[in-house]
């Protein structure tokens, strides 16, 4: 049973992964001719998901860059560079949250202020 | 003379009248009420004070932050910080001016711990106040006795020097932080503070330790 997990067994994991990366990659050209993303964030996200893809694909990709870095199995690289990245976007967002926050606040200080009849900035 | 009295408040109807009429005496009181759900706005302003009203909840140093803006561009020379709770004594408003007055000190700031007269609850002192004050002290390199106490006088240099960009409690170290950077000359003077169940915990003290650490990464 063990050596029946070849590459028969992953091809349905990885059609599905593959459909869901076409889809998301769609999303994301859509998103960059509609201008809602930059360059920079357009080949970044893009860059992230053809990784993906070619982890799903070629497993043995992952192994390799794994011996280069010391990591013992692909797999264990995989998780960790997920983690880093998981981790890194959660500060990215939380930055952006609190500098919305400073935003706000700017704005409805201004607005407070406004409102005195006497008192424009 | 124009002494401005800055009063953030943020659902605070039940101390907020006594507060205003006490401090009024003192200066010119401006409330700034903090988008409070409750009728602390009207209560106010029937007060016949100046209110400014922050349509959204933006935290107390945001509300300071609002005030000093008024009382700069209103030519304010002296501007004293005062809580909304009635923790802080109105008739100790001169002994905080006075100092900037003669000259001695730009920003001026309350201690409880100068003369105690206040009754600090003993978990509060020394498990909250007295690291916070050891830490602000070496990590800022002022010599203060007290942190995070709220009631202070700034005068129209130190209020045009000192910008609050923390929204939330962490302006108080903040404010410590602009004077060092800022060289001003500031002076410590006893007050009073009475305590209520409520106030900065434990929890508080962390939450301003997160602000402060990403208010310097997120500049």
């Amino acid at each position: 049973m063990a050596k029946s997990t070849s590459k028969m067994d992953y091809l349905p994991l990885q059609i599905i992964v593959s459909l869901f990366v076409i889809l998301v990659v769609f999303r994301l050209t859509k998103k960059y001719k509609d201008s809602a993303l930059k360059i920079s964030e357009f080949i970044g996200w893009l860059v992230i998901w053809i990784i993906i893809l070619v982890v799903f694909w070629l497993p043995q990709t992952t192994s390799y860059l794994a011996f280069l870095l010391g990591i013992g199995r692909g797999v264990d690289l995989a998780v960790y560079m997920a983690i880093l990245i998981c981790f890194y976007l959660i500060f990215r967002l939380y930055l952006k949250s609190d500098k919305q926050q400073k935003e706000i606040t700017k704005l409805v200080r201004h607005l407070a202020l406004d409102k005195e009849e006497e008192f424009k900035n | 003379m124009k002494i401005f009295i800055i009063i953030p408040c943020y659902n605070e109807s039940q101390n907020l009248v006594k507060v205003i009429s006490q401090a009024k005496e003192f200066g010119e009181v401006v409330v700034v009420d903090d988008g409070s759900s409750d009728n602390s706005f009207q209560l106010a302003k029937n007060q016949g004070v100046k209110v400014i009203k922050h349509f959204l909840n933006r935290g107390q140093g945001a509300a300071l932050e609002t005030g000093d803006c008024y009382a700069l561009a209103k030519g304010a020379d002296i501007v004293v910080h005062f809580d909304a709770d009635g923790q802080h004594v109105a008739s100790e408003i001169p002994d905080l001016v006075e100092p900037i007055l003669t000259g001695e000190a730009d920003i001026v700031l309350g201690s409880r711990f100068l003369e105690n007269k206040s009754k600090t609850p003993v978990f509060k002192k020394w498990l909250i106040l007295k690291p916070a004050v050891f830490f602000q002290n070496l990590i800022l390199g002022v010599k203060l006795t007290d942190a995070h106490n709220g009631f202070r006088a700034l005068s129209r240099k130190a209020l045009s020097e000192i910008k609050i960009k923390q929204d939330g409690m962490a302006h108080a170290s903040e404010i410590v932080e602009q004077i060092k950077l800022k060289d001003l000359k500031y002076k410590e003077v006893p007050v009073t503070i009475s305590y209520h169940e409520f106030g900065q915990g434990f929890i508080s003290g962390l939450k301003i330790l997160k602000d402060l650490l990403f208010g310097k990464i997120n500049k």
